[in-house]
């Protein structure tokens, strides 16, 4: 065999935004070994939250363990203490909760599809992508208020009720982003160059999925049927169209499409809970202090996001642990790497959408 | 060959997706959630927005003659909107469809002073008010 070179990719890489270190032992371009090293950006956020924050101010807190997820900290934080206190959500909450969390989800989505396309090379696709997700940004700030830090859910309920006029305008917006979203779609489904460049690159078997733990799109593209949304009943998401979308390659190619489609499923969610919004309270008063422990699974875009919280009647929590779900895929991706060509790496990585603001916080 | 051509003749027409930004200018839409507008002559000194803000951007210090008097501090807010609801008094606290103005040194307040001041004062005024109840008893 030829010699062996060690490849740094990482922490500062123009195909990785993220700050995560990968050092590949290589042999003639084939990767023979890989240490990862992801505790580069640590804030001591769950300290802070245990420690200086009372537990009505850590949902805005956790919100801003991460821009892309901000929502689904908010909910799996909220809904866990609503659990420990018993208080019973309004539906319209619980409603405007998904939309909000649908949306982020599109806009998530749409940005880890665009950034795989620039990685494959294809920049034009990459910047029709962001553009699309510019939509949905605004509708976002439309609804909440801001682009990405919602802070939108909060203990009891949510800060903000929809008005009729965003209503209207909303339902209009989301009829251009579906179009926009269904060509490309089309795209990534049907044009030659993308699949010459990912099918068959960087498989999951279903095997090595469920025997790793793997979470979210990448889980369902090896055709394994786990959700949080489908499992664990912190949403009405079966009343408003949710289909669990599964893929079988579980190849890069796979795992995009996974989240084409549930980015349109997402959009006809919300069309369809905009059509049954009920009426009524948008938040109800809180007394007490939380008691006793809870632990609440959270559909992020990336994954499953466990939230486990601990109170003993004060006003600051004694334990917040966040399990995100980068976390959970780090695992598989080293595994995934040995035997693999070095020029297939950025697409792989990408390719799972990793989050490290999530998993050092 | 011939689509690309109308196409990229099309191109050179169409209005383009970015704006111009300096130039043009990009207003907040309607509930945009942005600054926080004090009025003074509302306000009651609940100081409840102070122990409900997150970040700590409001901070009251306390006179010698038991008067309290507000401070904000822009640049730390989150804009999250929770002293708006914590407020009791409608319309004291509101949070308006404007941006934060650009930090300038002037304007940026002194922060850390400020909070050293609240602490301190709010100390001193608790000790002041236990005074007589001391002598009493």
């Amino acid at each position: 065999m030829g010699n062996r070179i060690t490849i740094p990719f990482g922490s500062q890489h123009v195909a990785l935004p993220e700050p995560i270190r990968f050092v590949f032992q290589t042999e003639n371009e084939k990767i023979v070994d890989v240490e990862v090293d992801v505790g580069y950006v640590h804030r001591g956020i769950e300290k802070a939250c245990m420690t200086k924050f009372k537990y009505t101010q850590v949902g805005y807190v956790v919100a801003r363990v991460c821009g892309l997820c901000a929502i689904s900290h908010t909910l799996g934080y909220v809904t866990a203490v609503e659990r420990l206190m018993e208080i019973e959500v309004p539906k319209k909450a619980l409603y405007l909760r998904l939309l909000v969390s649908e949306l982020d989800r599109v806009h998530s989505h749409l940005l880890a599809m665009g950034h795989l396309a620039e990685v494959a090379g294809y920049e034009n696709l990459f910047m029709h992508t962001f553009r699309d997700r510019e939509l949905v940004m605004e509708l976002q700030e439309l609804v909440t208020g801001n682009r990405i830090q919602f802070d939108y859910a909060t203990v009891g309920g949510v800060n903000r009720d929809l008005s009729l006029e965003v209503e209207r305008e909303l339902r209009e917006k989301l009829k251009d982003l579906q179009e926009r979203c269904l060509w490309l779609k089309d795209v990534f489904e049907n044009d030659y160059t993308i699949k010459l460049r990912w099918k068959g690159i960087g498989v999951i078997t279903p095997e090595m999925a469920r025997e790793l733990n793997v979470v979210g799109p990448p889980a369902r593209a090896s055709g394994l049927a786990t959700d949080a949304r489908n499992e664990f009943n912190y949403l009405p998401f079966k009343e408003v169209g949710y289909k669990l979308i599964t893929m079988k390659d579980g190849d890069i190619y796979a795992r995009n499409m996974v989240r084409a489609e549930e980015t349109l499923n997402s959009l006809e969610m919300i069309f369809n809970l905009l059509d049954g919004m009920p009426e009524g309270d948008i938040k109800v008063p809180v007394k007490g202090l939380p008691e006793g422990e809870a632990f609440v699974r959270i559909e992020a875009p990336r994954g499953e996001l466990f939230y486990y919280l601990k109170g003993s009647k004060k006003l600051i929590l004694d334990r917040l642990r966040i399990k995100v779900p980068t976390f959970s895929n780090i695992p598989v991706m080293k595994e995934l790497f040995i035997g693999m060509d070095y020029a297939d790496v950025p697409a792989t990585v990408i390719s799972f959408d990793p989050c490290l603001s999530c998993t050092a916080r | 060959m011939k689509d690309m051509f109308i196409e990229s003749l099309k191109n050179l027409f169409k209005k383009p997706a970015t704006h111009q930004y300096p130039f043009e200018p990009s207003p907040p839409p309607p509930n945009y959630r942005g600054n926080i507008v004090y009025k003074k002559e509302l306000c009651i000194f609940c100081t409840k927005c102070e122990l409900v803000c997150p970040p700590g951007a409001i901070r009251f210090t306390y006179n010698e003659d038991g008067s309290r008097e507000f401070h904000y501090n822009p640049y730390l807010c989150i804009y999250c909107g929770e002293c708006v609801r914590a407020c009791p008094k409608a319309g004291c606290l509101i949070q308006v469809e404007e941006m934060a103005p650009p930090a300038t040194e002037e304007e940026i307040p002194n922060w850390d002073e400020i909070e050293k001041e609240a602490e301190e004062s709010k100390k001193r005024w608790l000790k002041a008010r236990k005074k007589p109840q001391a002598k009493k008893s």
